[in-house]
């Protein structure tokens, strides 16, 4: 009886997970068929999942002439992504190990002066004049990915994941003599690997995602990351497509602004959406088989 | 293995930063050295540098001829070395327009009368005043001078016309399908009556068409609802060109108004305008461009840059101009609304505007820098017209865009072209052009005004929602918000101004 | 005699405290690279929130520009209707987020955490963040083509069985519904990693002892696993706290389009702001209210604060 109600049990939260990730699934095939319809089609039949006819205008649209560039931005994107993720998890977990020490007298001072930046920014202007003038991120590829080292979000979350450690482990290393350094690498970095999965995964997609920090502070185009080129195209293509720009002297552009808007989804969340699931066990055990060593 | 794996990919990705890095130095360090060269050149003017900012995509062919033919020239004309940035066109009139400037950096690069006024007032601009009879000359004579005044603030010039296009009569006219038009048996649209005509023979015919693809139509309605001359100065405010007067007429109390948004409400629900319109502006717009509408608002240079466009879905789409029911003179608020600006702290702001004289200067700088280089980028047939080589775009040829200068593709047919030149001849200045409202005084009115607008006026003045049950509560707001202050600062600024003209 | 003694509290006193860093010192050490950033990007910054209180001009900068005491306030609070609505949507679709997010994330971490196949979970776990990434823009582009009046495929389905077409994009409740499942939609999955990571790090031995006493599947769901999910709940919630006057305009702007028709409900603060002070190039004004939305939040997330250290210790932020 029990068994019998077990099993069907089991096949409903089979059934659910499974619906609620197609429905998250949707929209992406939504958005790879659209990519490969004309603007023209799409404007007339609306979204289907399958495409009608299947054309690659849109991404030659995109890609025209640009090709060298664009290989270079996947380039920097991915640097980025690994240097950016790779830090920024050390720095994270080291802050977080910091806020969670039993006894410790400063932790609430160090996770409240974390704290209050989730709430309370400056602005704009202020950090632009100092990252420009004074840190001289400008143009460099630190630039793209220094200012993210610690997102305080990430942070609680280790923190929180390094509070479901059993106390008696880091005790009994304590007994045994060990430091806090010795502790943090050799204990907590091993025992906390799931968050470490986690926030690795989330500082990732942070990186990769990221054009602001481009829009800031890169001018010089060897620096463009992927996300950078694409929001580039689309406010290009956005402006276009309103009409103020049309062009007199022969060579007509028609942009493709719903297409382009698909493309680009596919073109920057698919990779890493795809990729990094296979990709995040080996980078979290370099990570931490590399800060054990170093 | 996999731990290898990873030290590799770090390995790599290190490399790449230092090699990036040093890279940046170098690029540097080789400018420098070009600099010193050339000391010849440029009729005894000191070395200067020079950073142009602009919005879009750089075109592969941008690129290389702005490190050649394009240095090469300003550098030769006015010995200065130029160096473009493109950045995207959502930092325009804000975001990191503003910051270079906020930071002090040496630029220049385009702007329109509202951004300017609020830029000056914040000391971000340089006065270019002193420069203009030098420097400028020869733009002086290829650029209307209505189009210099309107960048004037106090009477000191900050912002120079990039370029001179006819622009009286924006939005006054309908821009019809005229392939459609034809296609229903009709030759001409000349009234109200015969557009809406049009619109239910042209959807009988094809019924997957929307009629208007816009949703502000005041403009080109009002030779309809009103026998005054409207000229509008915002959103809210606007002038009669016919009466001799100073006095600014609040748009939204008067009784043209009233009888527009009914006009309106009417196509609104026979769905000329259709229902997406209250929701998804955009794809109004992308309706007209594939090939979905039936008409639009026009300007003197739609009939062939629209067509250009609508043609990729509708290839032998044709487009005319059509003003309805009266003949009244074109109002010209004798600008081009865009303008090049030079940063408060930039070195030698009197290098930038030979710079934008350069632009304007002669028929061979122009074609050089809108089109490149003949017979590689472009060719000309023995009627002038112009046939491009490439797509890529150079500095944009609508911001460049001068009546005296630009060239017309072959398939614009000659009567246009006639048309689009003469498009100016008739206009009448508009009594308030050149008036730059500083709106210090009103800044929170104005602010908050803009949320009424945008909540409870747009909505009826487009049709969506009916005048009588609506507009007394619109009112009401737009009042709370401080209207009568904001319009009363207006008069007394416009009267001063008019009173010393 | 008395001199010597204190003398020798003095070194005791001295010593301990050198103790003290001592073993403090590798923790601050940990910290040091956090708060480098923290101060490089965010401390320092902070200058810049004089500017709130001032009228910014070129020459003056951020320090020398003139006062302006508290008029870049004024446009918001002196028009009180439009800023109580404003507030008081803001709040409320927060609240409806934060509840039904949290409850839809934990729901499914619990039955993620039941399911034995470890290539389904990894599967969809991967696909369940994928909405997390998508930009809203192209979110309204996709909503948009199911729930347009005349083509939408929802009135299409509803024509085809009979029912009356809805007009969605006209009705400010119904659309407080679609907002609240498109964030559902969005930022359920991303939460479930969060917690499902949690549940993987638990020892297996509670299970055991409770199966040995005879539990349902079921009631180790609710007895042990989720009692197991409430610090991270806490935490989670407490975060979300201090952004409860902030509003995701881009979201609303792309799902809405800013229809002027369903503002009574969609106008969160971060809109308004947008149609009033951004559109009319006001930055100023618009800083001014991040402020006022800051300072309320850290009020707010200082009574919850105090309100979670009552019931654990451990589970306060600070």
């Amino acid at each position: 009886m029990a068994n019998q109600e077990n099993r069907t049990l089991i096949v409903i939260f089979y059934l659910c997970i499974g619906v609620f990730a197609l429905i998250c699934l949707a929209p992406f095939v939504l958005a790879v068929s659209g990519s490969l319809s004309t603007e023209a089609k799409l404007a007339a039949e609306g979204y289907s999942f399958l495409p009608r006819s299947i054309t690659l205008d849109t991404y030659k649209f995109m890609f025209d002439s640009k090709a060298e560039q664009i290989i270079q931005a996947y380039v920097v994107s991915v640097a980025v992504t690994v240097i950016g993720t790779a830090s920024a998890v050390l720095v994270t977990t080291a802050y977080a190990y910091v806020i969670t020490a039993k006894g410790f007298r400063y932790r609430n001072f160090f996770a409240f002066l974390a704290y209050f930046t989730m709430l309370f920014s400056g602005g704009t202007l202020p950090w632009y004049i100092l990252s420009t003038k004074y840190y001289h991120l400008d143009d460099t590829l630190a630039g793209l990915f220094v200012p993210y080292l610690l997102n305080v979000f990430l942070m609680y979350l280790q923190a929180n994941y390094f509070k479901s450690i059993p106390h008696e482990v880091i005790e009994s290393a304590q007994i045994d003599g060990a430091g806090h350094f010795r502790i943090f690498f050799r204990i907590m970095l091993p025992l906390g690997q799931v968050g470490l999965v986690t926030i690795s995964l989330f500082y990732a997609l942070q990186f990769w995602n990221d054009f602001y920090l481009s829009l800031m502070l890169i001018s010089d185009e060897r620096l463009y990351t992927i996300q950078y080129m694409m929001y580039f195209m689309m406010a290009n293509i956005q402006y276009l497509a309103s009409g103020n720009s049309a062009q007199i002297g022969g060579a007509v552009v028609a942009p493709p602004l719903e297409t382009a808007k698909m493309a680009m989804t596919c073109l920057t969340v698919l990779p890493i959406a795809i990729l990094y699931p296979f990709l995040q066990r080996y980078f979290v055990r370099g990570i931490i088989v590399g800060s054990v060593k170093g | 293995m996999s731990k290898k794996r990873v030290w590799a990919v770090l390995f790599l990705a290190t490399t790449l930063l230092l090699s990036a890095c040093s890279k940046g130095e170098s690029g540097a360090a080789t400018e420098n050295a070009t600099g010193e060269n050339n000391e010849s050149a440029g009729s005894g003017l000191k070395p200067a540098k020079l950073k142009i900012v602009l919005y879009g995509d750089e075109s592969a062919r941008m690129k290389e001829l702005a490190k050649t033919e394009f240095k090469d020239i300003v550098k030769k004309e006015i010995n200065a070395e130029v160096e473009f940035q493109f950045i995207p066109w959502t930092e325009y009139g804000g975001g990191k327009t503003d910051l270079m400037l906020s930071t002090g950096e040496d630029f220049a690069t385009y702007t329109d009368t509202n951004y300017m006024v609020k830029s000056v007032a914040k000391g971000l601009y340089a006065d270019l005043t002193p420069y203009m009879d030098s420097a400028a000359a020869d733009m002086k004579k290829t650029v209307d001078e209505h189009s210099f005044k309107a960048f004037q603030l106090g009477g000191k010039q900050y912002a120079v016309p990039v370029g001179n296009k006819p622009n009286s009569g924006e939005f006054y006219s309908v821009l019809v399908r005229q392939d459609l038009l034809e296609e229903v048996g009709m030759s001409g649209v000349s009234s109200l009556t015969e557009l809406e005509q049009f619109y239910e023979k042209a959807l009988a015919a094809h019924p997957e068409l929307v009629g208007y693809a816009s949703t502000d139509a005041r403009r080109l309605l009002m030779y309809e609802y009103t026998d005054k001359n409207l000229y509008w100065q915002n959103d809210f405010l606007a002038l009669d060109e016919s009466a001799q007067d100073d006095k600014i007429i609040s748009w939204f109390e008067s009784e043209e108004f009233k009888a527009y948004t009914q006009i309106m409400r009417s196509w609104y629900e026979r769905a000329i305008i259709p229902k997406y319109a209250a929701t998804n502006t955009p794809q109004l717009q992308s309706d007209w461009n594939s090939g979905k509408a039936m008409f639009w608002a026009g300007t003197a240079a739609r009939p062939f840059e629209g067509a250009a466009t609508i043609s990729q879905a509708v290839p032998d789409a044709k487009l005319t101009n059509y003003f309805l029911s009266k003949d009244l003179p074109k109002i010209s608020r004798g600008t081009y609304s865009t303008a090049w600006f030079v940063s408060a702290s930039a070195a030698d702001p009197e290098r930038y505007v030979m710079f934008f004289n350069l632009l304007q200067k002669n028929q061979e700088l122009y074609d050089l820098f809108a089109y490149g280089i003949q017979d590689k980028d472009y060719t000309v047939d023995e009627n002038g017209r112009l046939t491009r080589l490439t797509t890529d775009a150079l500095i944009p040829d609508w911001l460049m865009m001068n009546k005296n200068f630009m060239r017309f593709d072959k398939s614009v047919p000659d009567d246009f072209i006639e048309q689009y030149k003469a498009w100016d001849d008739e206009a009448v200045i508009s009594k308030g052009a050149g008036f730059n409202f500083d709106n210090t005084p009103v800044k929170n009115e104005e602010t908050k005004m803009g949320g009424v607008f945008s909540e409870f006026l747009a909505p009826i003045a487009s049709g969506f929602l009916d005048y009588d049950e609506n507009f007394p509560r619109a009112l009401e707001k737009l009042k709370a918000a401080g209207f009568d202050k904001y319009i009363a600062e207006y008069q007394k600024q416009f009267s001063e101004w008019y009173a010393a003209k | 005699m008395s001199d010597e003694a204190l003398q020798r509290s003095i070194t005791a006193g001295r010593k301990s405290r050198l103790q003290a860093l001592r073993n403090d010192s590798p923790l601050l050490l940990l910290a040091l690279p956090g708060v480098i950033v923290l101060v490089l990007f965010a401390y320092l910054p902070m200058s810049g929130l004089i500017l709130v209180f001032k009228n910014y001009n070129y020459n003056g900068g951020i320090f020398g520009s003139p006062w302006a005491g508290f008029d870049n306030f004024d446009f918001f609070f002196s028009s009180m209707d439009s800023a109580i609505r404003a507030t008081r949507n803001t709040v409320m679709l927060n609240v409806l987020y934060m509840l039904t997010g949290t409850f839809f994330s934990v729901a499914i971490a619990i039955i993620l955490n039941e399911l034995r196949s470890r290539s389904f979970i990894k599967i969809t776990q991967s696909v369940m963040f994928f909405p997390y990434f998508i930009s809203w823009i192209v979110i309204g582009a996709i909503l948009f083509s199911l729930l347009d009046f005349d083509k939408g495929l929802l009135n299409r389905l509803f024509e085809t069985v009979g029912m009356q077409p809805v007009d969605w994009y006209s009705n400010p409740w119904l659309f407080v519904v679609i907002l609240v499942a498109a964030n559902i939609w969005k930022s359920a999955g991303y939460g479930a990693i969060i917690y499902y990571a949690v549940l993987q790090g638990i020892d297996t031995s509670y299970y055991e002892a409770a199966r040995i006493d005879g539990a349902s599947r079921v009631q180790l769901m609710t007895r042990i696993t989720l009692p197991l999910l409430i610090p991270s709940i806490i935490m989670l919630t407490l975060l979300g706290i201090g952004g409860m006057l902030k509003g995701d305009l881009s979201m609303i702007m792309g799902v809405t389009f800013l229809n002027p028709l369903l503002l009574p409900t969609t106008d969160i603060i971060d809109v308004y702001v947008y149609r009033t002070a951004i559109r009319s190039g006001e930055f100023g004004f618009a800083s001014a209210i991040t402020l006022y939305q800051s300072v309320f939040g850290f009020l707010l997330v200082l009574i919850a604060n105090k309100l979670a250290g009552w019931y654990d210790k451990e589970s306060k932020l600070f």
